[in-house]
C-alpha cells in the first residue's frame, strides 16, 4: 500500500505534477523576464490544464483512435515511475533496487516513444516528420548521455541510485571532480534535447512544422502530453541532481533542482534552433567527444 | 531413453508420411503435421519435468538431459506448433508455385533434428543433427519461390562450410582428450594452441548458425526470397537457440576461456550489434530489415555469455529465448502483411493500424517492437538489463585493460538498443501509419493471428513475470548446468510486476482524466488532418522509409554504406573471389594442348615417385 502512496501521492504523480507545474511556471516567468515581459501568474499552468480538459477532442480521420488517444497516457505513466525512483533514491537511499539506473534510462525513453507513436497515429505528414526528428534526436543524444552517466558509475562504483547518492553524501559530490563537471555539462545538453527545448526543439519547431507530433492533438490528450512535458521538466533536472550533487536534505535538493532548471531555461532563451543534422553532428562529435574525455578522466581517477 | 527415441522418431515418421500424402490431400498432411508437433510438445514437457540424466545407447552415452537443454526442447516444440499452424493458412491454395507436401516434412524433420542436436551428448551425433538441419533449411528456403536458388546456395555453403570447420574442431578435441562425450570434456584455451583452435572452429560453427558477424551474410540474403514462416522457424528461432546453445556449451562446459578470448568474443558481440543495426536502419524491404535485426540481437547474447559472470550468462541465455520469441513473432507478422498486401516493400505499405486494416497484427508487431527495443516492462528489457549488469560486474572485477573493453561493449549495447528502437519506429510508421488511401484489407485468418498474438503475449508475460516464471523455472536452474550460481537473492532486483502495477495505476489516472474531461462537456470528433490549410495530393506522402536519410548522409556513414552495398564486408564474396582466382589460375593451364597435359602428368609422377620411394 505504501508503494501506491509513493507512486500516486509522494514522490509520484501528485508531487511531480505540482512541481512540474511549478517548474513550467518558473520557465515561463524567467523567460518573460529575459524578454523584458511581466510573465504569467503562479496558477497559469493549472488554468491551462483545466481549460484543455473542457475542450473538444478531435481525432483525425482514418487512423487508430485507440492508439491516438492512449499514446499520451503511456508517456505520463512512465515519467511518473521515473519520478518515484529518482526521488526515492534521494529521500531513502536504502530502499532502491540494483540496477535501477538502467531502468530509469530506459523508462526515460517511453515519453519520447509516446510522442513518436502519437505523431505517427495523427496520420499527418507534418506530424510524421516531427516524429522522425524526435527519433533522430534520441539517437543523437543517446551516446553522450550514456557516457556521462557512465562517468558517474565509474566515480561511485555502482549502478544503484541509492548507492550513488549515499556515496556522494559520504564523499565529495561527483560534480566537484574534473570528470564530473565535464559529464555534467554534457548531461545538461542532453537533458535540453530530451526536453525538446531550444536549441534542440527541432521535433516541435513551431515555425516550420507547427508543433510536429502534437499538430493534430487537442483537448484532453494534448493536456496529458503537456502534463508529461511539465513533469519531465521537473524529473530530468532532479535526476541530474541525484546523479551529480545530491544532498541529504530534501529542501537543498529542491534548491539545486531549481538551479539546474534555471541553467536550462537560460540556455533555452539565449540560443537559436539547430537543424536536425547539425544536432546529430553536434552530439556525435562534440558531445560524445567531451563525455569520452570525462570517462577517461574518471578512469584515471580525476 | 525410450522417450528421447520417441521424441525424435515421432516428427521424423510424421514427416515421412507427409511426404507421401498426395498434394491434393493437403488438409490431411496439415492435420498430421499439427498432430505430430503437438505430440512432440507434450513429450518435451515430460522431458522438461525429468531430472538431469544420461542415456545409454549401443554402450555409449549418446543423449543427456540437463538443466540447460531441458527447457530448450520445450520451446523448440512450441515454435514448431505455432509455425505449422501458421503455415496452414499462409500458403495460397491455388498458386502454381504453392508448396509441395515436402514442406511439412522438412519442417517436422527440422524440429526432430533440432531436438536431437540439443539433447545429444556426443559431439559427432550433435554434428549429424546439426548438418541435417542445414539440409532442411536449404530445402525450406526454396519451398515457395523460384528465385531463391542463389540465396539457398549461399546459405548452404556458409552453414555447411562452417560444419567442416566444426569437424576439424571435434577431431582436435578427440586428439586432445580421447573422448567425444560432451560431459567428460574439459579443456583450457589458455595453455594450449590446439585447444584454442578447436574452440575457434566450434565457435565459428555456432556463429554461422546463429548469424553473428562476419558469418551472418546468408540471413539478409535469404530473408527477402524465403516464405515468412520458414524464416520464423529456422533463422529466427531454432538456429538462434542452437547456435547460442552450442556457444554456451563450448564456452562454459567444454572449454575454460582465457581472458583475451572472452574479450575477443565480447568485441565480436559489440560489433555485431552496432554494424547490423546500422544496416537495418536503411533497408527498404520489411523482411530484409527484420533479418538484419536477427543478426544484431545475436550480439547481445554473445556479449552476455562472454561476460563469464552468472548475471551476464543468465541474461545472455534469457535474451536468446526472448529473441526467439519476438523475432518469430515479427516474421509471422511480416508474413501476414505480405499475404494481405502482396508486398514487403516499405515504400508501398501503409495505413494498416486502423480498424479496417490489421489491428491484431499491429498489436502483436507493436508489442514485439517494444520488446526488442528493450522498453520496460517487456521481456527484452529484463534480459538486456541483466546483460548490462553482467558487463558492469565484469568492469568492476577486471584489470584496467579489460575494463575499457567492458565499457565500450556496454556503450555499444545501450546505443544499439536506441538504434533498434529507431529502426522499429521507422517500420511501424511505414507499415501501419504511413498516409495511404484506406484499402479494406481486413485481418488474416485466426490460424495466422493466433500464433502472432500468443508470441506477443509471451513477450509481455516473460517481461512482467520475469522473475516469477521464466527466470525461476528456465534460466536460473540452467546455470547449474555450468556449475554457476546467481549470487545473492532476487529481492533487491528490478520488480517488473510492481512496476507494471504502478504503470497500470497511472494509466487508470489517465482514464480518470479523460472521464473528467467528458464530464466537463468534452466530446470526441473526427476531423480532416491539418497541413497548413493545404490539401495533400494523394501521391505525396511520407512513408517513413527515408526517416534516417540525414544520418545516412553523414560522410563517414555514406562511405561505409556504399562499401557495404558493394558487399565488401561479405565473407562469402571474399571466399568466392578467392576460389575464382584459384580457378582462373588453374584454368590457364587447361589449354587443351595434349603435350602440356602429358608433360604435367609425367612431372607429377616423378614428384610422387620421389616422395614415396626416395625415403
Amino acid at each position: 500500500m505504501s508503494t501506491f502512496f509513493d507512486y500516486l501521492i509522494f514522490p509520484g504523480f501528485l508531487f511531480s505534477a505540482v512541481f512540474g507545474m511549478l517548474a513550467v511556471y518558473i520557465d515561463r516567468k524567467v523567460s518573460a523576464r529575459v524578454q523584458w515581459r511581466k510573465g504569467p501568474p503562479l496558477l497559469q499552468p493549472v488554468y491551462d490544464f483545466v481549460k484543455l480538459l473542457g475542450k473538444e477532442i478531435s481525432v483525425p480521420e482514418q487512423t487508430s483512435v485507440f492508439t491516438f488517444l492512449s499514446a499520451p497516457v503511456f508517456g505520463l505513466a512512465a515519467i511518473t515511475l521515473v519520478s518515484v525512483i529518482v526521488w526515492n533514491a534521494m529521500l531513502v537511499p536504502g530502499k532502491t533496487f540494483i540496477g535501477d539506473l538502467i531502468v530509469v534510462i530506459y523508462l526515460l525513453a517511453i515519453p519520447s516513444i509516446a510522442v513518436i507513436i502519437g505523431g505517427f497515429a495523427s496520420n499527418n505528414p507534418i506530424a510524421s516528420i516531427g516524429a522522425s526528428r524526435e527519433m533522430k534526436l534520441i539517437l543523437s543524444y543517446e551516446i553522450p548521455f550514456i557516457l556521462s552517466i557512465l562517468t558517474v558509475i565509474i566515480k561511485t562504483g555502482s549502478i544503484r541510485m541509492g548507492d550513488i547518492v549515499t556515496y556522494q553524501l559520504a564523499n565529495p559530490a561527483v560534480i566537484t571532480s574534473a570528470s564530473g563537471i565535464i559529464a555534467f555539462i554534457v548531461a545538461i545538453l542532453c537533458i535540453q534535447a530530451k526536453l525538446c527545448l531550444t536549441p534542440f526543439d527541432i521535433p516541435e519547431a513551431e515555425q516550420e512544422i507547427i508543433a510536429g507530433p502534437a499538430v493534430e492533438y487537442s483537448g484532453t490528450p494534448l493536456a496529458i502530453f503537456k502534463l508529461t512535458k511539465w513533469i519531465m521538466l521537473f524529473v530530468l533536472p532532479s535526476f541530474l541532481v541525484a546523479l551529480f550533487m545530491p544532498s541529504a536534505d530534501f529542501l537543498y535538493n529542491l534548491l539545486k533542482f531549481a538551479g539546474v532548471l534555471v541553467i536550462i531555461i537560460l540556455i533555452k532563451n539565449t540560443n537559436p534552433r539547430l537543424r536536425i543534422d547539425q544536432a546529430v553532428k553536434f552530439f556525435w562529435t562534440y558531445g560524445a567527444g567531451l563525455s569520452l574525455i570525462a570517462v577517461i578522466l574518471a578512469l584515471i581517477g580525476l | 531413453m525410450d522417450l528421447i527415441l520417441y521424441l525424435l522418431a515421432v516428427p521424423f515418421v510424421a514427416g515421412l508420411v507427409c511426404a507421401v500424402i498426395p498434394k491434393k490431400q493437403r488438409l490431411i498432411a496439415e492435420l498430421l503435421a499439427l498432430a505430430g508437433s503437438i505430440a512432440v510438445f507434450l513429450m518435451t514437457f515430460i522431458i522438461f519435468r525429468t531430472n538431469p540424466v544420461n542415456f545409454q545407447l549401443f554402450g555409449l552415452e549418446l543423449f543427456r538431459i540437463d538443466n540447460f537443454n531441458r527447457f530448450l526442447v520445450l520451446f523448440i516444440a512450441l515454435f514448431g506448433i505455432l509455425v505449422i499452424l501458421y503455415s496452414t493458412k499462409f500458403f495460397p491454395k491455388t498458386d502454381k508455385f504453392s508448396i509441395s507436401s515436402f514442406y511439412y516434412t522438412s519442417v517436422l524433420w527440422s524440429i526432430s533434428a533440432a531436438l536431437g542436436c540439443v539433447l545429444a551428448n556426443n559431439l559427432i551425433l550433435m554434428l549429424v543433427f546439426w548438418g541435417f538441419l542445414g539440409l532442411t533449411l536449404y530445402v525450406l528456403i526454396q519451398s515457395n519461390s523460384p528465385d531463391s536458388k542463389d540465396a539457398a546456395k549461399k546459405t548452404f555453403i556458409i552453414v555447411g562450410g562452417s560444419d567442416c570447420l566444426m569437424i576439424l574442431g571435434i577431431a582436435i578435441i578427440w586428439v586432445l582428450t580421447g573422448t567425444l562425450q560432451m560431459d567428460k570434456i574439459f579443456l583450457s584455451t589458455a595453455d594450449s594452441t590446439l585447444a584454442l583452435t578447436a574452440f575457434l572452429c566450434l565457435a565459428i560453427g555456432a556463429f554461422a548458425k546463429a548469424g553473428a558477424m562476419p558469418f551472418h551474410t546468408w540471413i539478409p540474403d535469404m530473408a527477402p526470397v524465403t516464405p515468412a514462416p520458414v524464416i520464423a522457424l529456422l533463422p529466427a528461432s531454432l538456429d538462434k537457440l542452437l547456435g547460442i546453445y552450442l556457444l554456451a556449451r563450448i564456452s562454459l562446459n567444454l572449454f575454460s576461456l582465457s581472458l583475451p578470448l572472452t574479450a575477443f568474443l565480447m568485441f565480436i558481440g559489440a560489433v555485431t550489434i552496432i554494424a547490423a543495426v546500422f544496416m537495418a536502419m536503411i533497408q527498404h524491404d520489411l523482411k530484409k530489415l527484420l533479418s538484419y535485426h536477427a543478426v544484431s540481437q545475436v550480439g547481445y547474447m554473445i556479449l552476455g555469455l562472454a561476460t563469464g559472470n552468472p548475471v551476464g550468462i543468465a541474461g545472455g541465455i534469457f535474451h536468446m529465448l526472448n529473441n526467439a520469441i519476438y523475432k518469430s513473432c515479427f516474421f509471422l507478422c511480416g508474413g501476414s502483411i505480405e499475404k494481405k498486401t502482396g508486398t514487403t516493400d516499405l515504400d508501398k505499405l501503409g495505413a494498416l493500424a486502423g480498424k479496417a486494416g490489421m489491428p491484431l497484427t499491429f498489436a502483436a508487431f507493436f508489442i514485439a517492437s517494444m520488446s526488442i527495443s528493450g522498453v520496460p516492462p517487456f521481456n527484452g528489457f529484463v534480459s538486456k538489463w541483466m546483460i548490462y549488469q553482467g558487463l558492469i560486474t565484469q568492469f568492476q572485477n577486471a584489470s584496467p585493460k579489460f575494463q575499457i573493453i567492458a565499457l565500450v561493449c556496454l556503450v555499444a549495447a545501450m546505443f544499439g538498443s536506441a538504434l533498434t528502437l529507431a529502426s522499429f519506429m521507422k517500420l511501424i510508421h511505414a507499415i501501419f501509419f504511413a498516409q495511404k488511401k484506406n484499402e479494406q484489407k481486413g485481418e488474416v485468418n485466426w490460424q495466422m493471428w493466433l500464433p502472432q498474438l500468443l508470441l506477443a503475449g509471451l513477450c509481455i508475460v516473460f517481461g512482467v513475470f520475469a522473475f516469477a516464471l521464466p527466470l525461476k523455472y528456465f534460466i536460473i536452474p540452467s546455470l547449474s548446468a555450468f556449475n554457476l550460481q546467481l549470487s545473492g537473492n532476487l529481492i533487491g532486483f528490478w520488480q517488473p510486476e510492481l512496476a507494471t502495477m504502478l504503470l497500470i495505476a497511472c494509466i487508470i489516472i489517465g482514464i480518470i482524466i479523460f472521464l473528467a474531461s467528458f464530464s466537463l462537456g468534452s466530446v470526441i470528433k473526427r476531423h480532416k488532418i491539418f497541413i497548413g490549410g493545404e490539401v495533400l495530393p494523394e501521391n505525396q506522402r511520407v512513408t517513413g522509409v527515408d526517416f534516417y536519410q540525414t544520418i545516412k548522409e553523414i560522410k563517414i556513414f555514406d562511405q561505409t554504406y556504399a562499401l557495404a552495398q558493394k558487399k565488401v564486408f561479405d565473407i562469402y564474396d571474399w571466399g568466392k573471389a578467392i576460389v575464382n582466382a584459384f580457378a582462373s589460375a588453374l584454368a590457364l593451364m587447361h589449354t587443351g594442348n595434349m603435350h602440356i597435359y602429358l608433360a604435367m602428368s609425367i612431372m607429377g609422377l616423378t614428384i610422387l615417385l620421389y616422395v614415396f620411394l626416395g625415403k
